[in-house]
């Protein structure tokens, strides 16, 4: 082998690593620009944490009072917006009445989706079915099952509910 | 790149290589050995240069397919806006058509099912129906269903999941119309480009 062709072949060695390196920053470079990819995964996160949030709402154990400030407490953490200020707004009236009834629920999502979801400004929209396990202080324990449509909205502390209906019959819309 | 070539054959291309000259001797010239590490460092720095811009590349790569490579990009649900609207609107349709029916126009219903219903979804649909209609037949029961809220949780190119809220208006000839509200899971597949419902459960 020749210095000149070994110096060809050095320069070649180097322009194939310099195109690997090339070929792997443009497919990172398009993994992380993709709007699809990260619309999926918002989709995905504000669904988990809408579920999440939307159990926490529909729970409240009426044991004592501490356990119900807790309680009371762990709605305005899932809240933002409108239902947070709502929440804060008659949480001493909340904690007085639900101390006294005593009653204490533990709702489960069983099915949920999202219908709409805009990245832009941070909402989503989610549907969602609810068994609402209810023990009263004194008697059986039943179980409500309800549906609702929560606007989600995303915080800096992640999605958070900001506005809940509850889907009657006769739609609620 | 070997110089043994030029070690045992002395040919004019030998003779200009520092390298093989170096092998040859075995103790090279001062002179010679200053030129020949003048002459490796780019080699080396081309090396490292080799080295440091394929790990790069592989490691921008391999991030790449980690950030792609997620459950959460097999799912088309919202991300394909018009299939989502697509599957919402038919599932929609499909499920106000076969669940509604008024006396005497069972057979329409029954004839709508057999086209937007197929596999299980249609086996328990006509076991269900065969009682409905008798009962509507009966009763003079006249059943209006409404879709108000529909979701798509899963979507795929020829498959897909929903959640469906209904309200359901019973009427019985002379009496109040009641309201009923339900909830149905939906599996659709697309057949010949149209969404068929081939399973519905209740949540």
């Amino acid at each position: 082998m020749t210095p000149r062709t070994r110096h060809l072949g050095g320069w070649a060695v180097l322009l194939v690593a310099a195109l690997v390196c090339g070929l792997g920053a443009w497919s990172y470079g398009q993994a992380r620009g993709d709007r699809s990819l990260s619309h999926a995964k918002a989709r995905d996160t504000a669904l988990a944490e809408g579920k999440r949030h939307l159990a926490t709402l529909n729970s409240l154990d009426g044991e004592n009072a501490q356990r119900v400030d807790d309680g009371l407490r762990a709605w305005l953490d899932s809240s933002t917006g409108p239902l947070h200020d709502e929440l804060a707004r008659t949480r001493k009236a909340d904690a007085k009445s639900l101390t006294t009834a005593g009653d204490t629920a533990r709702g489960k999502v069983t099915s949920a989706a999202l219908t709409a979801l805009d990245e832009r400004t941070g909402t989503a929209e989610l549907i969602a079915t609810v068994d609402v396990e209810v023990t009263p202080r004194s008697g059986a324990s039943g179980t409500q099952r309800k549906r609702f449509g929560a606007t989600l909205a995303r915080t800096a502390d992640g999605w958070k509910v900001k506005a809940l209906t509850a889907i009657g019959t006769g739609g609620g819309r | 790149m070997s110089a043994s070539g030029a070690t045992t054959t002395v040919s004019s291309d030998a003779a200009l290589d520092p390298e093989a000259e170096e092998a040859r001797t075995g103790t090279p010239d001062p002179e010679v050995g200053a030129d020949v590490s003048r002459r490796r460092w780019p080699r080396v720095l081309g090396a490292l240069l080799t080295v440091a811009l394929i790990a790069t590349g592989g490691a921008l790569y391999a991030e790449g397919r980690q950030l792609r490579d997620t459950p959460a990009t097999a799912n088309l649900a919202l991300t394909d806006a018009e299939a989502t609207t697509r599957v919402t609107g038919d599932v929609s349709s499909a499920l106000s058509k076969v669940f509604s029916y008024g006396p005497g126009a069972t057979a329409g219903t029954r004839a709508a099912a057999e086209r937007v219903l197929a596999g299980k979804a249609l086996q328990q649909y006509a076991t269900l129906f065969g009682q409905v209609e008798r009962q509507s037949a009966d009763q003079k029961l006249t059943l209006t269903t409404e879709v108000v809220r529909a979701g798509v949780t899963r979507l795929t190119d020829d498959s897909a999941h929903l959640l469906v809220f209904l309200d359901q208006v019973y009427e019985r000839r002379g009496r109040t119309p009641t309201t009923a509200s339900a909830q149905l899971t939906v599996t659709a597949e697309l057949r010949d480009g149209r969404w068929w419902i081939v399973e519905i459960g209740s949540t």
